[in-house]
């Protein structure tokens, strides 16, 4: 046993246990412990096999910096990757599993790896799937065969398969201060701003606040600064104008400033209470943010320094003063400035065993001496650890003289037996958020770091963010930044007297026989790879970070980035602000999907049902989503294919009678002296023409020429026009008259509303439609004379109102019903009593596309954003008479070019289906690519041709007619042999709609 | 991003439709240019500084705002209703 | 007149629902029987267009962004520039409108088929709708009886402030019960009851 549970200290519930399992053994902690925490308590510190050697690897930070010791959290059939032990919080029943390891994390077949080290340096995959450039395997696909095993072996955990059953919530907040970070900067900052009335949110990643100043050995107004730090953060929390949120780690920044959360809400209980969320991800719109951020310690880079047993200064002294844990029996500390004897002193206090202090500086302070001997640790000034001895934990170390002005390693290596090395490579303020927001950081001289840069928004930082190390400092720097009138007394703090700054030694370069020293744990980066990337003419840092993969894994680079930027600089020979720092990027923790989706999927994403949608689902209808709308594809019989289904409906309009539910439509109302006018501007034909009490088919272009939409406008008034358009195009036509008239014409005075809500629309068509209303409409006549073709009546069926259009889509006689959406479902079945004489038949979407199709009537599918007018051969509505939307490009030469595709209908010649979206060819079997001259835009079985059919944009179009080719599909090897025909398939004289 | 709407106040962006370059002119309906409506329909200056665009407000009062935007810090400069502005107002 | 048809259907399950542990976090229910008329005054005729609603309604406003009247179960609220929501539980709401307001001071359209009215209230009536809805409900941003114009999944919606815990949602007919389901779904955390 090397690491243990000390006799007392920390703040775990010591009186409760909590029971989980880590690889399948049963351990116990305390409430209040994270997985870390409680397996160091139980001795075990191997947590993982990292990322390409597979080399054994323990806890090395102890929150959200852990590059290392990263889990699988399983429940039931849901496995989350990658969540780190230092952050994961146990609770009864937790089951957890190591990663990157097989078979188990004791025996690891693929640490072989380690053996193949050169082979897997900087650059690897750029290098290895190029293929084989020479040899017998050049030019074959032996790569991609290997590849799959190599990147089996080199990775983190995996993925689970199974859905996500936990609920996950979004929140919108706003306020006026949000305060990141609920350090001793934190606190203060936030009770600065609080005072003055401001609506304020702060945000703290972990479960209690306090920060740094939950493991420290000072004391705040006379107390344990943990406890000072509770009460602080009770008193704000108890403000009507504060919401404390902990668990919630802040990662993005975003423009205007708005930044995104992430709150643990439930996922450390063993249970949660009805519709919890397990995550919440708030988004929040700030008036100012303050960053009390803190700052994360960084490692030394030495030969042997990922091994277990070796670990960030600060997380050894987190584990004892925090969770009551001692990471070693015998802790060593190594270090380039004198936060490690702080931590020294603390752990010294917990009860933890230091046996030596190796720090590279030639001479330390007095009270850094007087720290040493008070813990009884014996100061190595001027040395620096050269290599650790470890099986699965540390066992001993060789430390050698150094010199820190030429960072020269001299003299014969001397042993120092001790399980833990605690390193402490000085201080990097946490700028990420700051950095995100777009700022370029500057670099410090004292402190050898990145401070956060002058702000772009209206952010600022303060703490140990801002570059402040010692608490008195940062105390001040807070209640400033809170607040400019804050008048806060602030309490006096008792503190050794300590300089934060570092000498600039950032690694102890190997020498040829030495071990591996470690840049990026979690990728498995070395310093010699960032030297080498040097060499290969990789200088930028943003070369060296993609080439390396320096600082892209899940922890972002929070230990790795400055060391890595300081070794580039160092091989380059210049300084490290000269090389500069890459930008930090959202997220600054990993975020899981969940979260990011919320209630956006499934049953909770917008769905959008038409008024009579409940009696299609009761009367067989086969649903089908056509963007958000549900729509009846079918209204199936049992034992009835799709197609039979949409053949028996057509068949029925074609002889009978039929309705159909057209609610979908997009409607606009359409108001004003100004609304004809406006009308004859964005339609290709004439509106002002219209009598009232009519409706005309229309076309709308867009500016560049082409076709945008089509559809009836009913003449409602003088002034008033109801319009509609394809279901899909509903929000664009609506946003596209908005702007002509907001930002082109606006002295035309029109107002737009969207109706399609207010209007249920039925199309009643077929030969007996006119009997059908006859049978059921009352107040007028609807014979050829009171509603001739397009006109309109204001009628009532059962007593409700309802309007009549005689129009026609199905080439039918036919009309659409509209009434009052709330009395949609009665106006139906008022027209499916009335029909029943005539064996009226409600029809979905396919008989509806079926009937279009036959009658050559174009929709979305042709009217695709690429075709014109001409294309469609609808010439016949571009208005000489007037300039609309469109008309000016009309002569231009893309539109006049004659190998433009145009429509078309095509029969098939072996009496079986045309797939949809098939290529138009000349040969059987084309090769590939084909020479495709054209493709197929919707295709159905005609009933009413007893033929399969579909329509096409094609090259030449209208002279084809007559010509044989082929509608291939490559994908479904479906090869028909067709006829170009007319698109006019069926009743090509429209005498059956005229009737 | 958040953008301040002259009716609403504050609203975050996903209330906003991009509209595009708030700098071109229509030539008159009845021009028929080519070069002038070429110019109209596909060029779009991508200036680096400020730049004048259309937002549609299509998720709250439903009028399109003329926004004057840093395209180098996002920051936001000014916003006004594009109907004040066509009809001789100024942002 | 038969009643209209509710689009909300079998998803209205009256009773209490949810995490019951904290009592009734939120009431929700559906108002029905109003009259929803929207009236869009032309920007010169905004005075002209309040003062007529005034004497129609009883219900007075001065012309400023987003302000609104609320007096039982009658409202009047405004979401953009001229336009405005006027709601009351009596059928020739309209008429009674058009008879005040001629046709060249502003247009008029009967949207009561075309919206749903879902009344939202209770203590934690904030925190549910702030999980929908990106604006910011604070009575000091969105005072009592104003209105707003927003997006709930990138629908639009309308919302009036009631009294301290109360709101009303306007919500597009065709999506009113996918809207009910997620709002529900949304309650379920602090508990609610429908009416």
């Amino acid at each position: 046993m090397t690491s243990s549970r000390l006799p007392r200290g920390g703040r775990v519930e010591r009186s409760k246990s909590v029971r989980f399992t880590f690889d399948g053994k049963a351990y116990s902690g305390h409430p209040g412990d994270t997985l870390a925490s409680a397996l160091l308590a139980s001795g075990i510190t191997l947590f993982g096999r990292s990322f390409k050697y597979h080399r054994p690897r323990g806890v090395f930070a102890a929150g959200s910096d852990e590059p290392n010791a990263l889990v699988t959290v399983l429940s039931g059939d849901v496995r989350e990757p990658n969540v780190r032990a230092t952050e994961l919080e146990i609770h009864d029943g937790l089951v957890t599993q190591s990663q990157n390891r097989f078979p188990s994390l004791d025996h690891d077949f693929m640490a072989i790896n380690q053996l193949a080290g050169p082979l897997f340096s900087a650059g690897f995959y750029y290098k290895t799937f190029m293929g084989p450039a020479i040899g017998p395997l050049r030019g074959t696909r032996f790569w991609m065969f290997c590849e799959k095993f190599i990147r089996r072996a080199a990775g983190l955990g995996k993925a689970g398969t199974a859905p996500d059953p936990d609920r996950y919530e979004r929140m919108n907040a706003w306020c006026d201060v949000l305060v990141v970070g609920s350090g001793p900067a934190g606190l203060i900052a936030a009770e600065a701003a609080a005072g003055t009335g401001a609506r304020v949110i702060i945000a703290e990643e972990r479960p209690l606040p306090g920060g740094s100043l939950l493991a420290s050995a000072e004391t705040i107004d006379g107390r344990d600064p943990s406890v000072w730090a509770r009460e602080k953060a009770a008193a704000l929390a108890a403000m009507p104008n504060v919401r404390f949120l902990t668990r919630t780690s802040v990662w993005g920044y975003y423009d205007g400033n708005v930044l995104t959360a992430i709150e643990h809400v439930s996922d450390f209980k063993p249970n949660r209470t009805k519709g919890q969320p397990r995550q919440r991800h708030w988004i929040i719109r700030t008036g100012k943010t303050i960053l009390a951020t803190g700052a994360f310690e960084r490692p030394m880079v030495f030969p042997g320094n990922d091994c277990p047993g070796v670990m960030l200064a600060d997380a050894v002294r987190r584990f004892a003063l925090e969770y009551g844990v001692a990471a070693g029996s015998n802790v060593t500390l190594f270090t380039n400035n004198d936060s490690a004897y702080e931590a020294a002193r603390a752990l010294s206090l917990a009860g933890v065993n230091i046996v030596a202090i190796v720090d590279v500086r030639a001479d330390v302070s007095g009270a850094c001496r007087d720290i040493a001997t008070a813990a009884n640790a014996e100061l190595l000034t001027g040395h620096a650890v050269t290599g650790t001895h470890a099986g699965k934990t540390l066992s001993s170390i060789t430390v050698q003289h150094f010199n820190a002005e030429t960072c020269r390693v001299s003299g014969a290596p001397r042993e120092i037996r001790t399980d833990c090395l605690g390193v402490s490579g000085g201080w990097s303020p946490a700028i990420h958020l700051a950095s995100q927001a777009g700022g370029k950081p500057e670099w410090d001289e004292d402190l050898q770091a990145f401070l956060p840069p002058e702000p772009n928004q209206n952010w600022v930082v303060t703490g140990a963010a801002a570059g402040y190390m010692d608490t008195i400092s940062v105390l001040s720097d807070a209640a400033t930044k809170g607040s400019a009138k804050s008048r806060l007394i602030l309490p006096p703090v008792e503190a050794p007297m300590l300089d934060a700054s570092p000498a600039p030694v950032f690694q102890i370069e190997p020498s040829a026989k030495s071990q591996k020293a470690f840049v990026d744990f979690q990728h498995d980066v070395t310093a010699d790879d960032v030297r080498l990337a040097y060499r290969e003419g990789f200088h930028s840092v943003e070369h060296l970070k993609r080439y390396t993969t320096l600082g892209m894994a899940t922890d972002q680079g929070k230990t790795s980035n400055v060391p890595g930027l300081a070794i580039m600089a160092d091989a380059r020979g210049i300084s490290i602000p000269e090389a500069g720092t890459t930008r930090f990027r959202p997220p600054f923790t990993p975020v899981s999907f969940g979260a990011l989706a919320g209630e956006r999927y499934g049953d909770l994403r917008p769905h959008r049902l038409t008024p009579m949608h409940d009696w299609h689902l009761a009367n067989g209808a086969k649903m089908y989503e056509a963007g958000l709308w549900h729509r009846p594809m079918i209204y199936g019989s049992h034992g009835e294919t799709v197609e039979q289904a949409y053949v028996r409906e057509a068949r029925a309009v074609r002889q009978s009678v039929g309705i159909v539910d057209v609610s979908t439509l997009g409607k606009i109302d359409i108001q004003g002296p100004d609304a004809a006018e406006l009308l004859d501007r964005v339609y290709t034909n004439m509106f002002s023409t219209l009598p009232v009490g009519k409706a005309r088919y229309g076309l709308m272009l867009r500016e560049d020429g082409l076709a945008f939409d089509d559809g009836t406008t009913w003449r409602l008034g003088e002034t008033q026009f109801l319009m509609t358009t394809t279901t899909a195009n509903a929000g664009p036509v609506m946003q596209h008259l908005e702007y002509y008239l907001d930002c082109i014409w606006p002295e035309l005075r029109v107002h737009l509303t969207s109706v399609t809500d207010v209007w249920a629309g039925t199309a009643v068509a077929g030969p007996k439609a006119r009997a059908l209303l006859e049978a059921c409409v009352t107040g007028t006549k609807v014979d050829n004379d009171t509603l001739p073709f397009m006109g309109i009546v204001h009628s009532k069926i059962e007593g409700v109102p309802v309007m009549v259009c005689r129009l026609s889509f199905s080439g039918e006689l036919a009309y659409e019903v509209y009434c009052g959406s709330g009395y949609g479902t009665r106006v139906w079945e008022a027209l499916l009593t009335a029909g029943k004489p005539f064996d009226v038949m409600p029809y979905g979407l396919e008989a509806l596309g079926t009937l279009r199709i036959e009658k050559g009537h174009v929709t979305g599918a042709e009217i695709d954003g690429r075709a014109s007018a001409h294309d469609l051969h609808l010439d016949w509505m571009l208005s000489k008479k007037k300039p609309f939307i469109g008309s000016a490009m009309l002569g231009r030469e893309g539109l006049k070019d004659e190998n433009r595709l145009s429509l078309v209908g095509l029969v098939s010649l072996d009496n079986q289906a045309i797939t949809g979206g098939s290529h138009i060819v000349t040969d059987a079997r084309p090769r590939e690519p084909a020479d495709s001259f054209g493709h197929v835009t919707a295709a159905c079985y005609s009933p009413a041709l007893g033929k399969y059919i579909a329509l096409a944009l094609v090259k030449h179009g209208t002279s084809m007619i007559g010509n044989r080719a082929f509608a291939t599909d490559l994908l479904r090897g479906r090869h028909c042999p067709v006829e170009i025909v007319s698109h006019h398939m069926y009743d090509p004289e429209g005498s059956r709609m005229h009737g | 991003m958040i953008i301040k709407c002259p009716y609403c106040g504050p609203r975050d962006v996903i209330e906003f439709t991009y509209q595009g370059d708030a700098t071109r002119k229509r030539p008159e309906p009845l021009s028929n240019d080519p070069d002038v409506w070429n110019a109209y329909v596909y060029d779009r200056s991508n200036p680096s500084g400020l730049h004048r665009e259309f937002w549609l407000h299509s998720g709250g009062c439903r009028q399109h705002l003329v926004v004057t935007r840093d395209m180098t810090t996002h920051a936001i400069s000014s916003v006004a209703f594009a109907r004040d502005i066509a009809s001789g107002g100024q942002a | 007149m038969a009643e209209l048809q509710s689009p909300i259907g079998s998803a209205y399950v009256t009773g209490d629902h949810g995490n019951a542990a904290g009592g009734v976090g939120v009431t929700i229910r559906e108002r029905i029987g109003l009259s929803i008329i929207q009236i869009t005054a032309w920007s010169d005729t905004i005075p002209e267009v309040l003062t007529a609603i005034g004497s129609a309604t009883g219900l007075v406003l001065q012309n400023k962004p987003g302000l609104g009247r609320v007096a039982g179960e009658k409202s009047v609220f405004g979401f953009a520039p001229g336009r405005y929501f006027v709601v009351a539980a009596t059928p020739e709401l309209e008429l009674r409108l058009r008879s005040v307001i001629s046709a060249d001071l502003a247009t008029i359209i009967d949207l009561t088929h075309g919206r749903t009215v879902i009344r939202v209230s209770g203590p934690d009536a904030e925190w549910v709708l702030s999980k929908l809805f990106a604006i910011d409900f604070s009575e000091h941003a969105f005072p009592i009886a104003y209105g707003r114009a927003t997006l709930h999944h990138d629908i639009h919606a309308n919302i009036q402030h009631i009294d301290d815990e109360t709101f009303d949602l306007y919500v597009f007919r065709t999506f009113a019960r996918s809207f009910w389901k997620t709002l529900g779904h949304a309650a379920e955390e602090v508990g609610y009851k429908v009416e």
